[in-house]
């Protein structure tokens, strides 16, 4: 059994006006800052968990804020806190409440990078002095992380005759979702000729397979499972969580470009089902972080939804569409819901396992997979009922 | 799709990264660190071997061969040195390190993973010398 199994829910999730502040934005106002999208997420997750702002005792920030600003504008005075990303800071508000030094923690995040102008290609990319490989190779022209992915997957095609068309129902099947989801950005359903049609950024990945980049906030409110029964009527139980990292040879992209991160998805896989009971047969819904649609078949494959080389097969016969064999970042993830870099996933994990995603609703949906493999580490979580 | 052969944008330039650079400019040819220790070549350049640990190194040549794992064309410009279209390749030198640069030459139709590639510094109008490969076959 994961020792982290069912010791904590989630019991409140909120965000800022995705859609509002995007067409703020492009008519060129700036309608918050970091601070102010995580406060209106923070509101918002409140509001849905409906406890009292002072039920709150550890904290979590994004790393797109700084800790003690963030807790000066919530006003929240705290016994425990941290600052991580999305599912790492999932996976520590659930260790913290295990190990007793809180027993409910709020997650905020906020962001106006596309207000600001955050560069993620280029010479002022973002991370660049955290992340070697983002601008050691500007002497060749290499730039931008879709670039580092397309790289990946034109290795990935050759070795198993995926092919680009078979990546495009990525984008198709998120723009279903989205299209069904009055909180995307992108509402326009496209088709795979669509897909196909739209210009390569940098070949073999096109426009559809690239993120948004947007500005807003998310936030979530976990407590610990007891008192989550009690605090609310539908919490949603983290129950299960893995991390496995490959980082040899990681600036040249070797644990990408020779395994496709694989071995650290099958170590995370071994955590999050073998020990927890669980199977993927359980899952009902998959939410993969995609900055780039080359997450989602190298996630399918690594975590032994379909077979090796056979995610091609698998998207275009089985499905991942909200029809499909395996639903797959049902809201429209990042590419055409909201960029909030894994956040915006934990909420529709949510939303999905309590039932109240409308149109884009997977029916008896009782479990949740979220996986990430971006900047060295492979983590997942899943959420059930 | 001509490569570019004028700036060469900003390198990282940390303490172990100069000699990378200062060796290819005057020999032509490309010097990575090896460990005194366990013979392990390192790339990028680095403070300890990734083996042994060990911090003692020589920089010594490697063959300048190799072979490519991948390659892909930018449509878009992100740094004002490169303008698209043109080509970036992951080679896999003989020697065990991946390195990232350009084929000098315009990527033949199909595929070119697997090809041989044997190293073509190119010297940039800005001074600096530019490790990039060219094929063999
Ligand atoms: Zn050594």
């Amino acid at each position: 059994m994961n020792r982290l199994s069912r010791v904590a829910a989630v019991i409140g999730v909120g965000h800022s006006d995705w859609v509002g502040d995007w067409a703020r934005v492009r008519a060129g106002e700036r309608p918050d800052d970091n601070y102010g999208y995580g406060a209106s997420a923070f509101r918002n997750a409140l509001a849905d968990a409906g406890i009292d702002r002072s039920r709150i005792n550890g904290l979590i920030v994004g790393p797109t804020t700084a800790y003690e600003r963030m807790a000066e504008v919530l006003n929240l005075n705290v016994r425990w806190g941290d600052q991580a990303d999305a599912v790492l800071s999932v996976i520590q508000a659930v260790t913290a409440i295990e190990s007793g030094l809180a027993d409910v923690v709020a997650l905020v995040y906020g962001n106006d990078q596309r207000s600001v102008g955050t560069q993620y290609g280029g010479p002022q990319a973002m991370g660049g002095d955290m992340f070697l490989s983002y601008v050691y190779h500007a002497p060749w022209g290499m730039t931008s992380q879709g670039a580092l992915y397309a790289l990946m997957f034109r290795r990935f095609c050759e070795l198993y005759g995926v092919t680009e068309r078979d990546l495009g129902h990525v984008a198709v099947a998120q723009r279903e979702g989205s299209s069904r989801n009055p909180n995307a950005i992108m509402r326009k359903t496209i088709s795979i000729e669509d897909y196909m049609a739209a210009p390569y950024i940098v070949e073999p990945l096109r426009l559809f397979d690239y993120c948004l980049i947007n500005d807003g906030g998310v936030a979530l409110i976990l407590a610990e499972a007891n008192l989550a029964r009690r605090l609310s009527g539908r919490p949603v139980f983290v129950e299960a969580v893995g991390r496995y990292d490959l980082n040899q040879g990681a600036t040249s992209l070797e644990p990408r470009l020779t395994e496709f991160y694989r071995p650290a998805q099958q170590a995370v896989a071994e955590q999050i089902f073998g020990a927890s009971g669980l199977d993927r047969k359980d899952i009902d819904v998959l939410q993969v972080y995609d900055s780039f649609s080359v997450h989602v078949p190298l996630a399918l494959e690594g975590y032994g939804y379909c077979g090796i080389g056979e995610s091609g097969k698998f998207m275009r016969e089985s499905g991942i569409g909200l029809a499909g064999a395996l639903p797959t970042n049902t809201g429209g993830g990042h590419l055409s819901e909201s960029y909030m870099q894994g956040w915006n996933h934990q909420i529709e994990c949510v939303r999905q396992v309590r039932g109240e995603c409308g149109d884009r609703q997977v029916p008896d949906c009782r479990r949740v997979h979220y996986c990430s493999d971006v900047a060295g580490k492979a983590v997942s979580i899943i959420y059930g009922a | 799709m001509m490569l570019q052969n004028s700036a060469t944008p900003a390198r990282v330039l940390g303490l172990y990264d100069e000699p990378f650079w200062k060796r290819l400019k005057q020999d032509g040819r490309l010097s990575l660190q090896c460990c005194r220790h366990c013979s392990t070549w390192r790339y990028p350049p680095g403070p300890v071997c990734q083996s042994c640990l060990s911090p003692d190194y020589d920089w010594k040549p490697v063959s300048g061969h190799g072979e490519i794992l991948s390659w892909i064309v930018f449509h878009r410009s992100y740094l004002p040195e490169y303008s698209s279209p043109y080509n970036v390749v992951a080679v896999r030198l003989d020697e065990g390190p991946t390195m990232i640069s350009n084929l000098v030459e315009e990527p033949p139709p199909g595929s070119v993973i697997g090809r041989r590639v044997a190293l073509q510094p190119v010297e940039m109008d800005d001074g600096v010398t530019l490790p990039r490969f060219r094929l063999l076959d």
